[in-house]
């Protein structure tokens, strides 16, 4: 799937490979909770969220940590992963069909990266690189990092 | 409010079996198609997934969240046993060590382990605390490997 990427070929600074979601559905909420077991009536039932005076459902974090991992694997083949971590900041609400749209940027995750270290531990060449995760308004989902083992040519 | 004295409680062991279905039904979930034609091969077709250098279909990155929520009774008994008030529970930060390949057909293990408890001041809110909990999961396969090691850091408001 994705190109042959060697160690050697990265540079400190390089950028991850651009990356964005589709508009985040309820349906695709719903289909995420039957998946990963997560039921928290929060991310799909709104009767429930108006209790807590919510206007609306929220994504569950672990799908856009999800939605975050596609973008890594996009680039880096998952057999490379080593470690990937995540520090949650920011709710991501679904887009609204009545309101397409206007609703559509607040509901599309965007994915960048960028190289901050190349080292060597345990017989292996890794890279660290820096990610975040914000919708098409620059709202800010995710903050983290991964670390990737990658051959030498 | 969550309950400090928890510092170093091990929770039950749970098995989850890994079915393709699974597999794919989750990696359809978080690539958000519809048809399993449109999803990266290594995750529905074994031939594909071997000529890219894996044993077998492979599961996503996140795909051992399912393993607790499906296999030990889902969140509820989890905050329960920690004291959380469910309706003030975030979720902090996930971390993974990934060791090896989750395949169709593993029977996975999980040992989970409460290891830090802490608690911060709001920023916005002086005297008014927040608290931390840390959940280290160590899951391994049926052949007794470490596949993933987990971090999970659940934030009470």
């Amino acid at each position: 799937m994705t190109k042959k990427i060697y160690f050697d070929d990265i540079k400190i600074g390089d950028a991850m490979p651009a990356f964005a979601s589709a508009p985040i559905t309820r349906t695709n909420l719903v289909r995420y909770a039957g998946a990963s077991g997560d039921f928290n009536p929060l991310h799909h039932d709104e009767t429930f969220v108006a209790l807590f005076g919510m206007q609306r459902v929220i994504a569950q974090g672990m799908f856009i940590m999800g939605i975050t991992s596609n973008a890594i694997t996009q680039w880096i083949d998952n057999k490379y992963l080593r470690n990937f971590k995540v520090r949650f900041s920011g709710m991501t609400e679904p887009a609204d069909l009545t309101d397409f749209e206007n609703t559509k940027t607040r509901a599309t995750i965007t994915v960048t990266g960028e190289v901050v270290k190349k080292f060597a531990e345990g017989g292996e060449n890794l890279i660290q690189c820096d990610i975040t995760a914000m919708d098409a308004l620059g709202s800010v989902k995710l903050t983290g990092s991964f670390i990737a083992a990658l051959p030498s040519k | 409010m969550a309950d400090k004295s928890k510092v170093g409680m091990e929770f039950p062991t749970y098995t989850f079996e890994v079915e393709k279905g699974k597999i794919a039904e989750f990696a359809l979930a978080i690539s958000q198609k519809e048809d399993k034609n449109q999803l990266n091969p290594i995750y529905v077709d074994r031939e594909a997934a071997k000529k890219s250098g894996y044993n077998d279909i492979i599961a996503p990155p996140t795909f051992q969240t399912c393993f607790p929520l499906w296999a030990a009774g889902g969140l509820l008994p989890l905050i329960q046993a920690l004291g959380i008030d469910l309706i003030r529970l975030l979720h902090g930060e996930e971390e993974y060590y990934y060791f090896g390949e989750i395949n169709p057909g593993d029977i996975m293990t999980g040992k989970s382990k409460v290891v830090e408890m802490y608690e911060k001041e709001k920023k916005d809110k002086p005297g008014k605390f927040m608290d931390f909990t840390v959940i280290e999961t160590e899951i391994r396969n049926q052949r007794g490997d470490l596949v993933i090691k987990t971090r999970s850091t659940l934030v009470e408001r």
